[in-house]
């Protein structure tokens, strides 16, 4: 689990593990309709990989670099928005619309950014927030482009590519995965980067790092502009699943779903936020067909998990694991330092 | 440590994956363990919590009499209607998501679309994607059914919409206007989409059957505001003749409560298409009579015994009496329960629709003999569109005065046409 040297071949041995990790996932995902081929349970999991890239590429900014944003769903809305309307227009592919909508949404969050990360704690939070409403309001009343609060009305159309039909449930679920995967591994390499390391130490103590030479602001920047380029492709995601753009995913409640989720998750672990999203979609899943008084079941088991555990599910199962580790190595001299950074 | 060992080891990994999985068989599947092989499953995705509940829970209501009544009476062929309904929260992607879930997961065979505005065109997207019978019951954005472009083989509209209320709105404010000589009018409605295009369309009308209309002022406050103290004193100083509103839901119930403060409708008159609702008429404390407000639903109108059972029936279940939402889904399942009349049960998504496409049915809101789903954009009319005044006690809003079906379809196609729909 610790950083090291050992390299085989080209490749640093942590990234050869996290690509086997993902190759595996890879096959889980891709091996569930042949095993469970209830078709509600892959509406659930492309569900689940929209919001879980929301909610990963938000704790970039929350858990590695300690920027609480609470306007990330605005990048989300619009992957979806610039995806679905380029794919309305009829004149480019699901790919080009795809990296359109990445690359719009990277510019947004780079001018977006580059206002929001001068400030700090909770005045960056706010302005993130602002501006996340200031695109909601632009949505909702700039009717002509958006079809306003009743959303991209009409469907989104999908062409083949390179003879993949995503007309098909089943397709259409694969080409998911593979995204979601690519992304998660993605952001896993930023992580684990020196940049990554970078923006720990930024998190951790920005004043010492500005007197190390780093430039702080830069850094911070690079890092919301990715977090927002990965959120957009969780909207397209969505957008493609539910042939729409609909303002609510520009809503500060989607932001706030989001900053739930890693609050369920845990932020220790790089893959906490997903555990946090997994728990919240099972949750409102189920709760939502025995009872309409679904927010009052929800709001309980968040409590308890933030009163009983005081930390994410994933953080404390982890958390857990190294205590018993630890118990069942008495023996040992000197306890081995955890570096916790390092897990998946 | 070796007894806590011992202990863990009490309840193996194996039993507790065993258990996890089996927890998750009774917890993930109950409306499969429990259904009934003869039933007919009908999905509802709906809106059950959040400000805008009484739109689910009204609707739900009225399907739940509506299969009580159709099962008492023998069901389809002996097979009885089970409503199987689903909270999104008001949210498209939910709306969405849970409609899918009712078709693939509880084999839901028809759906009842109990979502409004843009939840519903979330589901006419599943629809087009999975193919069972749909019935919007809630939207009133007439381009859902009026544009082409959206068309849906298997989707149907048993709801009012908006350009049939705009005609007959515009018609009725045009002779009241004419009757009392209203020329200055102002509108305060809600700043968004709904709230702009709905008095748009009202204005439009007016001005056409009344040209000497004039609109002196607009106020739009925000919508689910809580204070129209700025909007009522603006009206004050601007002194119209005439009010429209597309105020809705609890924010007219603010809007009307504020206003008596102000002696508002003392001297001006206040037209409403949303105040028709009971559940708004009855909230408001002091209602004030003489304004006039759209039919949404009402047990006197149409006079029909029918409809005064509905009532009752309705009530009976709800504890209230029925909403604009409420009837449009009892009439759904009157239209749902004859399409399968006609095939004998079959549940198939095109064949339901081919039989639904112009059928007349003789519902107990039909202002003449039937409502009719038209085959031509899958809407349905003849269903009353009518505009009458409050009064302070039941039944709140009396003297209806409806408008021909006839005149309303010829602007409709002119507004069509001019839409580049037609």
């Amino acid at each position: 689990m610790r950083p090291g040297p050992l390299r085989s071949g080209l490749l640093p041995s942590g990234l050869l593990r996290d690509l086997a990790l993902a190759l595996a996932a890879l096959a889980v995902f891709l091996a569930v309709p042949v095993v469970f081929p209830q078709p509600a349970l892959r509406d659930f999991l492309i569900y689940f990989f929209a919001y879980g890239l929301l909610a990963m590429s938000l704790n970039l900014l929350v858990g590695l670099t300690g920027l609480v944003s609470f306007g990330h769903a605005a990048y989300f809305a619009s992957g979806a928005y610039v995806f679905g309307l380029l794919m309305q227009s009829g004149r480019v592919s699901i790919p080009v619309a795809t990296l359109a909508a990445v690359g719009g949404t990277a510019i947004l969050a780079l001018v977006i950014g580059a206002i929001c990360v001068r400030l700090k704690e909770i005045y960056f939070s706010f302005i993130t927030l602002a501006f996340q409403m200031f695109i909601h309001s632009i949505i909702v009343t700039w009717v002509g482009l958006t079809g306003g609060d009743q959303g991209l009305r009409g469907g989104i159309p999908r062409p083949p590519i390179l003879g993949l039909d995503l007309n098909d449930a089943r397709t259409l679920y694969g080409t998911c995965v593979v995204v979601f995967v690519v992304c998660i591994v993605a952001m896993r390499q930023v992580s684990q980067s020196p940049f990554g390391y970078t923006l720990r130490m930024i998190r951790d103590n920005p004043a010492r790092a500005n007197f190390l030479g780093v430039n702080v602001v830069l850094m911070k920047l690079g890092i919301f502009v990715f977090a927002g380029a990965m959120a957009s492709i969780g909207g397209v995601l969505l957008a493609l699943f539910v042939s729409g753009a609909y303002p609510e995913f520009a809503f500060w409640t989607t932001s706030g779903e989001a900053i739930f989720m890693i609050m369920l998750g845990g932020m220790k672990l790089f893959l906490g936020p997903l555990v946090g999203t997994l728990l919240l979609q099972t949750l409102n899943h189920f709760v939502t067909i025995y009872t309409e008084y679904h927010g009052l079941v929800l709001g309980s088991v968040i409590l308890l998990i933030v009163l009983g555990l005081r930390r994410g599910l994933a953080d404390y199962l982890y958390d857990w694991l190294q205590d018993r580790r630890a118990r069942r190595a008495p023996s040992a001299p000197v306890p081995e330092p955890v570096v916790k950074s390092r897990p998946v | 440590m070796g007894t806590k060992r011992t202990g863990a080891r009490a309840v193996s990994r194996r039993q507790v994956l065993g258990g996890l999985a089996a927890g998750a068989a009774i917890t993930g599947f109950p409306h499969i363990a429990g259904a009934q092989a003869k039933a007919i499953r009908v999905g509802m995705p709906t809106i059950l919590s959040g400000r805008v509940a009484i739109l689910g829970t009204s609707g739900r209501a009225a399907v739940q009499l509506a299969f009580r009544q159709i099962n008492e009476a023998g069901g389809i062929g002996g097979r009885t209607l089970e409503l199987v309904d689903r909270d999104s929260k008001g949210r498209p992607d939910e709306a969405a998501k849970v409609t899918r879930d009712l078709i693939n997961n509880d084999g839901c065979e028809i759906i009842i679309d109990g979502e409004a505005s843009s939840g519903a065109f979330a589901v006419h997207e599943v629809i087009r994607d999975l193919p069972v019978l749909c019935l919007h019951t809630c939207s009133e954005t007439s381009s859902l059914s009026a544009d082409p472009k959206l068309h849906v083989k298997t989707a149907f509209r048993c709801a009012r919409q908006g350009i049939h209320d705009a005609v007959a709105g515009g018609t009725y404010a045009a002779r009241i206007a004419k009757e009392k000589g209203l020329k200055r009018w102002m509108t305060c409605s809600p700043d968004y989409a709904y709230g702009r295009d709905n008095t748009a369309e009202f204005l439009e009308f007016a001005k056409i059957f009344e040209p000497s209309v004039e609109v002196v002022d607009q106020v739009w406050p925000k919508l689910f505001a809580p204070d129209y103290t700025e909007s009522i004193t603006k009206i004050l100083q601007v002194k119209p003749q005439a009010i429209y509103s597309a105020l809705w839901g609890g924010d007219l119930v603010a809007f009307i409560e504020q206003s008596n403060l102000y002696r508002l409708f003392a001297n001006i008159g206040f037209f409403s298409g949303g105040l028709g609702d009971p559940p708004v008429l009855t909230a408001i404390k002091q209602l004030p009579p003489g304004l006039n407000t759209a039919y949404r639903y009402n047990r006197n109108y149409p006079a029909k015994p029918a409809n005064a059972a509905f009532a009752d029936g309705f009530a009976g279940i709800a504890k209230h009496e029925p909403t604009n939402w409420a009837w449009q889904c009892y009439t759904a399942c009157l239209f749902i329960a004859e399409a399968l009349k006609r095939t004998n049960g079959s549940t198939e998504g095109a064949r339901l629709a081919a039989e639904l496409k112009g059928m007349k049915l003789a519902a107990p809101f039909a202002v003449d003999d039937a409502i009719t789903m038209r085959d031509t954009d899958h809407t349905i009319i003849g269903y009353p569109v009518a505009w009458g005044r409050t009064v302070p006690k039941a039944p709140y809003v009396e003297d209806f005065s409806g408008v021909d079906w006839a005149k309303i379809v010829e602007l409709e196609t002119q507004w069509k046409k001019g839409k580049g729909y037609a």
